[in-house]
């Protein structure tokens, strides 16, 4: 098997067609444009967050086998494909945390808010689609510094008083700029209603 | 429900840097409020779209492979099944909410009178304060500090302080900042969970919890 060599951008729809082909067809040539496009995404996640190159390269192997385990469970009315496997990916990182501290830890895959409820209505998948433009649409409209805050505070453990060091900032700063940005997003959320 | 976490905790709660014990109280409000789930929605679609948007890291040159040769190997095997033994769990009196299902839930413990507290172990993190709160009609809970943030959902009854008063459904967040002695309300006992940020509080908090019983 070979990676697809255009994996520089995915639609939201094609990848929605790419999760259902896993799904209902077990179609590994759709698994393999799905990894093309993801994999290299997570461990740059995964790197962003502070893990080494070969931990977060781990991550994202495991996060995209449970993308072929439970690819039935995809709901379309709950997220969009990136934002679906982000949540795996982050559940995998803080099962991976969490081994680390407690070694006998049973790893757990998934949150029960992954489980399907009942037949995709297509008003719904489309409101879903809608959320996630409005989100995309949101974070461009953020100032670079706010949009570099939220980055920042969003690739995980990094603690603030790291982000602190990394802006030449004050700590108390970082936590004023992340309210801040985070009230300026509901804001624009919020209006894009 | 008048009280909810803040958007930095929702925003931490779906980024997945929570800790584990305010994860699990956070988790059981946002079961019950479709407005905090939504939020919740919209700061994982921010993940996915930083997801999307990275710059990508080149993945080793067998990768998918691997994956493939370890997706064939699981479907051979018959299922991980690793059942999990089930956590053994006090009645409480109460229903308690689905978010605490894989959750081990220890006997009412009297810490002081008209207060009783029971242990809530999370299955896949042992050392996370995790509690129920049992405090009596009318009973003044001490006042008390803490060094990290605290979160207390309400599953039963009432109680106010200062700030206001919180009912079922409603998650007061309090953080290093705030000095607060809430009182339950007269008409009923209120049985709260609650967790608090870092991992060898437990101790100092419930120190100062149970001091002013034992006259310390």
């Amino acid at each position: 098997m070979t990676m697809r060599a255009d994996a520089g951008t995915l639609s939201p729809e094609e990848a929605i067609r790419l999760i259902s082909a896993v799904a209902k067809g077990r179609d590994r040539a759709a698994f393999a444009a799905l990894f093309g496009f993801y994999a290299p995404r997570l461990k740059a996640f995964m790197m962003r967050s502070g893990m080494t190159a070969s931990a977060a390269e781990d991550v994202a192997q495991e996060t995209m086998l449970l993308v072929w385990k439970k690819a039935s469970y995809f709901d379309p009315r709950r997220a969009g494909v990136s934002t679906w496997i982000f949540t795996i990916a982050r559940n995998v990182r803080i099962d991976r945390l969490r081994r680390e501290s407690r070694p006998a830890t049973v790893a757990r895959a998934f949150d029960p808010s992954d489980e399907v409820d009942g037949p995709v209505s297509g008003e719904a998948a489309v409101m879903t689609a809608e959320r996630e433009e409005r989100v995309r649409s949101a974070i461009a409209m953020l100032s670079s510094e706010q949009a570099q805050i939220l980055r920042l505070s969003f690739f995980g453990d990094k603690p603030q008083s790291e982000i602190a060091g990394e802006l030449g900032i004050p700590l108390g700063t970082v936590k004023s700029r992340v309210r801040l940005a985070l009230g300026r997003l509901r804001l624009i959320l919020d209006d894009l209603k | 429900m008048k009280h909810h976490p803040s958007d930095e905790t929702l925003f931490r709660f779906a980024s997945g840097s929570l800790e584990s014990g305010p994860r699990i109280v956070v988790g059981v409000h946002v079961g019950g409020c479709t407005a905090c789930a939504a939020r919740i929605s919209e700061f994982e679609a921010v993940g996915g779209a930083l997801l999307s948007g990275i710059e990508p890291e080149e993945m080793g040159e067998d990768a998918l492979d691997r994956l493939v040769a370890r997706i064939e190997a699981d479907s051979d095997s018959s299922g991980e099944a690793a059942l999990r033994s089930r956590p053994t769990r006090a009645d409480v009196g109460i229903r308690l909410p689905e978010a605490l299902d894989g959750c081990g839930i220890g006997p009412w413990r009297w810490i002081g009178p008209g207060v009783r507290w029971s242990r809530v172990t999370i299955p896949e993190d042992a050392s996370a304060n995790v509690m129920l709160l049992k405090v009596a009609a009318g009973r003044r809970l001490p006042e008390h500090t803490h060094s990290g943030c605290e979160y207390t959902q309400v599953l039963k009854g009432s109680f106010y302080d200062a700030r206001g008063r919180y009912g079922p459904g409603d998650l007061d967040e309090a953080d290093d900042e705030i000095q607060h002695q809430p009182v339950v309300d007269e008409t009923g006992e209120c049985i709260c969970l609650a967790a608090l940020e870092g991992r060898m509080r437990l101790r100092g908090f419930f120190g100062r919890l149970v001091q002013p019983f034992i006259g310390g």
